[in-house]
């Protein structure tokens, strides 16, 4: 693999991870929940699918596994956010640390133990073709998915019932549940689909993009994603741009030292972030459209009563 | 003594089993040792290294002392609070594992002037508080030797942590070790700034594949990242502290292994004879600090005869890996032949040799 081939085929590698959790968020999101403990899902569901990996050998049981431990993980934001309408930022803050100790735990008999990374598809003909094959037609299956799983969740968010509830409830509950929806439950199915995710780029982080567990290794990815969320103004396409970009931002900065660039590595691992900051203060310039994208009602507890 | 001879006839009386129990530990109270690592113990790296050097400290004094290990404590104020809470529990010798407990541990050694305390990668010294750190470059050196006979690119690779001296003079000495065989050989290094992120470190590793490199040096990787990475694509690989063998069977180079043991030997003893010395402990191969082990079986005889006699040569001081000519990156001349870069110009070298490729952060 040469590192032209290399780069192009490591940011789509690492975008999935970003992606995935990005992707969970932003539903979240749109029914109006802050969710600040993706890193703590993440963490967890990483343990859990490697774990589970290591000792059964089944990459697709142990994503299983990793997805529902991350709906449980967020089910515990749930209810305490949605049931008991605590408040939602502090909520998630204290999800995400209870998640980094409990993934601490769960992988505590398989530190800097590894398992063989789930192999690539080969596609006939395009895997072969020279420099695009390797770099883009090699990869494992999950980074193909997840492209297709960000196309489905963007079209069922604008073009469906489901998505129009979704947002509804996002924006203004009271209007959602005097048409008849259950606030409360969409939130907790779109906070659980969030979990979901969250699991799955979990367990794409220990078992196919680092395939080995050491507590920690989630080292601030799960914030990238919910910065990610923001960075694409809450749809789907400049999300996966935007992982895309911190993808090939954070990898770019190996590569430049890997080949000798004079350029401060310092410098180079700030990127993705001074990137991000660039791109919202662009973004930022024009302010009713962010505001139009927001969810009206993200972040605001809803008990039922229609006193607001 | 008396009284308590007394008070055990008496409970023996009812309670054999236990008076004798309490009269055996009475005789001798071991020896608590502390251990505070900032990372979880596991089977390879860099808290195991010192974990195993205790081990055998324990092997050797038996009930004597007691190890009371508490692993994966963040530097910062935390790790005060833990570290007094340690002296609290009766720990009276405490080993510190990382460098960021430097001033904590400092203050506490001050306040407690009967404890004894080692300290990893410091440089602050007190009566009670020795800093110690290991001369990872003498084994470098010989891995660099081992690395120029197998590279067929003459290009190595480095993933390294933080560009702090002492991970700078160890990727110095593999690549005086290389350049030592052949001089044509270059080496790319990727700074990932973080003691902590093994994806990053992976990728980094993969980028230095794809650029050439067929050996590589996982420098200060506390996890089987990059051994991992490299055991698949086929291209050598060495790491410091402990063995990660099992982790690349056929592509593993060896290990700069670091035995702590016979260092905490001697302080422990030193600190039970009531002789603790605290004092700079720069350690390597003449101290049995720093092993080379677990060679692959690639090299060829006569490479492995011509590192034998160069570790033998470092052991016994009559070579050092920064005798001069020593030329840096840009091509001045350091130290000439015949003279030998101080202890002070390692201990906080922020230079490249020539032949590393890639610019040092500033």
């Amino acid at each position: 693999m040469t590192t032209i081939e290399f780069f192009l085929a490591g940011t789509m590698s690492a975008a999935t991870v970003f992606l995935l959790a990005a992707l969970g968020e932003l539903v979240a999101e749109k029914s109006g929940m802050l969710n600040l403990g993706v890193e703590g899902m993440m963490a967890v569901s990483a343990a859990v699918g490697f774990v589970v990996t290591y000792e059964t050998g089944s990459h697709i049981v142990g994503f299983t596994v990793a997805g529902i431990s991350g709906v449980l993980v967020s089910l515990i934001y749930a209810g305490v956010a949605i049931t008991f309408l605590a408040n939602q930022v502090a909520t998630g803050l204290a999800v995400g640390i209870l998640g980094l100790g409990l993934s601490a735990l769960i992988g505590r008999q398989h530190e800097s133990l590894t398992v063989e990374a789930a192999g690539g598809i080969y596609i006939p003909i395009l895997s072969d073709i020279p420099l695009l094959g390797p770099a883009f037609f090699q990869h494992n299956i999950v980074v193909y998915l997840t492209l297709a799983i960000a196309v489905a969740i963007g079209y069922c968010l604008k073009h469906t019932r489901l998505g129009l509830a979704i947002r509804s409830v996002g924006e203004n509950p009271n209007a959602a549940q005097a048409l008849g929806y259950s606030v409360h439950l969409i939130r907790y199915g779109a906070v659980a689909f969030g979990g979901l995710l969250a699991g799955f780029a979990g367990a794409y982080a220990s078992t196919i993009y680092t395939p080995l567990w050491a507590d920690g290794m989630i080292a601030g990815r799960g914030w990238i994603a919910v910065a990610l969320v923001v960075f694409g103004t809450w749809k789907t396409g400049r999300i996966i741009l935007g992982a895309y970009l911190f993808g090939m931002v954070s990898l770019g900065e190996l590569i430049a030292q890997s080949l000798g660039a004079s350029i401060p590595s310092q410098l180079l691992s700030s990127m993705p972030y001074i990137v991000t900051i660039v791109v919202l203060a662009i973004i930022s310039t024009n302010a009713a459209r962010l505001k139009l994208h927001a969810p009206f009602a993200l972040g605001e507890s809803f008990d039922g009563s229609e006193s607001k | 003594m008396k009284s308590l001879v007394k008070k055990l006839t008496k409970l023996s009386l009812a309670l054999t089993v236990v008076g004798a129990f309490a009269h055996s530990t009475a005789n001798a109270e071991p020896l608590e040792i502390g251990l505070l690592t900032p990372s979880p113990l596991a089977d390879v790296g860099w808290s195991k290294a010192l974990a195993d050097g205790l081990d055998k400290v324990k092997a050797k004094h038996g009930d004597n002392v007691k190890i009371n290990l508490v692993e994966n404590i963040q530097e910062g104020p935390d790790a005060e609070r833990i570290m007094n809470k340690m002296v609290g529990d009766g720990n009276k010798f405490l080993v510190l594992g990382s460098f960021g407990y430097m001033n904590g541990g400092l203050k506490l050694a001050k306040r407690n002037p009967n404890l004894s305390f080692v300290h990893a990668s410091g440089y602050k010294v007190a009566k009670n508080f020795s800093p110690f750190t290991a001369k990872y470059f003498e084994g470098a050196y010989l891995m660099g030797m081992a690395a120029a006979e197998l590279t067929k690119t003459k290009k190595l690779g480095v993933v390294s942590a933080f560009a702090i001296p002492e991970l700078i003079s160890t990727i110095n000495g593999f690549t005086l070790g290389a350049r030592s065989i052949d001089p044509e050989i270059t080496v790319d290094v990727v700074w990932i700034n973080s003691w902590f992120d093994p994806a990053k470190a992976q990728d980094s590793a993969k980028a230095l594949i794809a650029g050439g490199s067929d050996v590589l040096f996982s420098n200060a990787q506390d996890t089987p990242s990059v051994v991992a990475v490299a055991e698949k694509a086929g291209v050598y690989v060495y790491n410091l502290n402990s063995s990660m063998k099992e982790y690349a069977p056929k592509k593993y180079l060896g290990v700069v292994k670091t035995d702590w043991a016979p260092f905490f030997m001697a302080s422990v003893e030193a600190h039970m004879a009531g002789k603790f010395d605290g004092k700079n402990q720069w350690l390597g191969m003449k101290e049995n600090t720093v092993v080379v082990e677990d060679w692959s079986s690639d090299i060829s005889p006569d490479m492995m005869a011509k590192i034998k006699a160069t570790e033998a040569a470092i052991a016994s001081g009559e070579k050092h890996v920064y005798d001069g000519p020593i030329v840096n990156q840009e091509g001045k001349e350091v130290i000439p032949a015949g003279q030998r870069l101080e202890d002070g110009a390692i201990l906080g070298m922020n230079w490249h040799v020539q032949g590393v490729n890639s610019p040092l952060p500033k």
